[in-house]
């Protein structure tokens, strides 16, 4: 309803403007009954003295470059250009921390499945120091506030928009794996302080987010080149220039195109080159199986390490690509009837129960939390491959491979017997 | 708790063996490895097991937690399917390449560089350098 009317006003200043500079093709305009297609005409003739103009010298790029960015804005005010993809992703936060007003923990999960896989807001070149020392302050930056020290804050819709749900986690709900209950709709100004935590979640550090690329003229130009980096989704991207609250040009886009072997993994929102994870993979695969473990716990940490991946995405699709090997490993194993099923079944309902409550606690973390878990996990792992390499264990375990070997050849030996 | 392994029993502390298997399973599940080098330790050196009765039944007890984690963060909408079809034929491939070099090289070397690799990647992973 707002809309309408601000759109209304806008109409109605307009064809006064027109009338004020060209009686007659006031009139026409008065004539054009429709309200909105007054607003979009009087828009262009405005744009000169209010509204700011944008143009950009190409409309599509191959995984990633520079677009050359140019318009007219009204004299002295700073230009804010909004950059973000068509393409949306599923993000989520989980907030524990102790509430400063109630000096409780909330324990509630904001998610949003409408986050752009990109978004930049690039700014006048003159706010390059804030920024600058913002990226310094390292991991504890707020979005909310950077982007009022850096007046970007009135460039801030696109993002603003996502529907950001929330649950309300309670302990038991999450050891049956449930997200909790949706609470009800937040209402406009908090869902978008919560799209600004999120966007933190999404794209870690500032100069993901921000960039200080804007030259503006004081006559009324401005004239920017910004960067897109490679890696990121493809298709349509919008651009738009912000001067002010509410004032701020038409949109304009571009495709960005990638093409094998680059490869966009939608769920995590991030494009890459799929020979490189191929490689990586097949690498830690085999020298895990050389030491005799699967090679996820390797996997994992370097991934999350390397691409910007969702930690969540890692766990839950490095998962997948051993249950195959340890199904023929159980078959290769049960064919030869070298599996204890009553010791097997027993333990694995255990691991059952323990595999439901584990997967949902993953969102419940951050990526910080994550590595950081993950670097202890390593660091017993490590301590326990030290141990069995210690003359000890050695001697104890070639007593013991000398017995596996034997029973392994006797079942192998019974089997064949039977077969035939 | 007792078993009867290829002609002989053992007895098993099944509370012991239950209650590791499901920490270790949370643990796994959520980090999203498979969690064998945990799980033979357990029952090797917690439980006492010999080796030939371990290492069948430690990878069908994983199996149960891979498969239900697998479900589990598939409903949770973390699998990615492009980021699979990258992955699973590099792990096969590997499957099939690892038992050729494996008679090259000894396990106490790939042992040794493991640790050192886990040490590095470790501190990393928690800051330190």
């Amino acid at each position: 309803m707002k809309r309408v009317w601000v759109s209304l006003v806008i109409a109605l200043s307009a064809t006064m403007f027109m009338m004020w500079q060209n009686g007659a093709f006031a009139e026409k305009a008065k004539d054009a009954a429709p309200a909105a297609a007054k607003a979009e005409q009087k828009a262009e003739t405005v744009s000169a003295s209010t509204m700011p103009t944008i143009s950009i010298d190409k409309t599509s790029l191959s995984n990633g470059g520079t677009i050359a960015v140019n318009g007219t804005a009204p004299a002295g005010k700073p230009v804010y250009l909004e950059v973000w993809s068509d393409d949306k992703v599923r993000v989520s936060r989980f907030d524990a921390d102790v509430d400063k007003t109630t000096g409780k923990r909330p324990y509630i999960l904001y998610m949003t499945e409408q986050m752009p896989a990109y978004y930049k807001i690039f700014m006048p070149k003159d706010k390059k120091e804030t920024l600058d020392g913002i990226k310094k302050e390292g991991k504890n930056w707020s979005v909310s506030k950077t982007l009022k020290d850096l007046g970007a804050d009135i460039a801030y819709s696109a993002p603003a928009k996502a529907k950001v749900d929330r649950y309300q986690a309670t302990l038991m709900g999450s050891i049956i794996g449930s997200r909790g209950d949706l609470l009800p709709q937040m209402d406009e100004k908090e869902n978008r302080q919560r799209s600004m935590q999120l966007i933190k979640v999404r794209f870690r550090s500032p100069d993901k987010v921000l960039g200080a690329d804007v030259e503006v003229d004081p006559a009324g130009t401005y004239r920017a080149v910004i960067n897109i980096r490679e890696g990121l989704a493809p298709g349509k991207y919008s651009i738009v220039a912000v001067v002010d609250k509410g004032v701020q040009s038409q949109p304009v886009s571009f495709e960005n195109k990638i093409v094998f072997p680059v490869m966009y993994l939608s769920n995590a929102g991030t494009s890459l080159n799929i020979v490189w994870p191929f490689i990586l993979c097949l690498g830690i695969s085999i020298f895990g199986v050389l030491m005799g473990a699967g090679g996820g716990f390797i996997l994992n940490p370097i991934l999350v390490s390397l691409w910007p991946l969702p930690h969540t995405v890692v766990a839950g699709t490095v998962m997948p690509t051993v249950l195959f090997s340890q199904a023929s490993g159980i078959y290769n194993y049960s064919k030869i009837k070298f599996i204890s099923w009553k010791l097997g079944t027993a333990i694995g309902l255990a691991m059952l129960v323990g595999g439901f409550i584990g997967p949902k606690l993953t969102e419940l973390i951050t990526l910080d939390q994550f590595k950081f878990v993950f670097g202890w996990i390593l660091l017993i792992l490590a301590s326990l491959m030290f141990w069995q390499t210690t003359p000890g264990y050695i001697s104890k375990n070639k007593k013991e491979q000398a017995i596996l070997k034997e029973f392994k050849k006797k079942a192998e030996e019974t089997t064949k017997a039977k077969e035939k | 708790m007792i078993v009867e392994f290829w002609g002989h029993e053992f007895k098993v502390n099944i509370i012991l063996g239950c209650l590791g298997g499901f920490l270790i399973a949370i643990v796994s599940s959520m980090f999203g490895f498979g969690g064998g080098p945990f799980m033979t330790p357990l029952l090797a050196v917690g439980l006492g097991l010999p080796m030939y009765l371990v290492v069948g039944s430690s990878l069908l007890a994983i199996f149960f937690n891979t498969l239900m984690g697998t479900m589990r963060h598939y409903q949770f909408g973390n699998f990615d399917l492009t980021f699979f079809l990258i992955m699973f034929p590099a792990a096969i491939l590997g499957g099939f390449i690892a038992p050729q070099i494996a008679k090259r090289v000894s396990p106490l070397v790939v042992k040794r560089v493991a640790v050192a690799g886990l040490v590095i990647l470790s501190l990393n992973l928690l800051g330190l350098y």
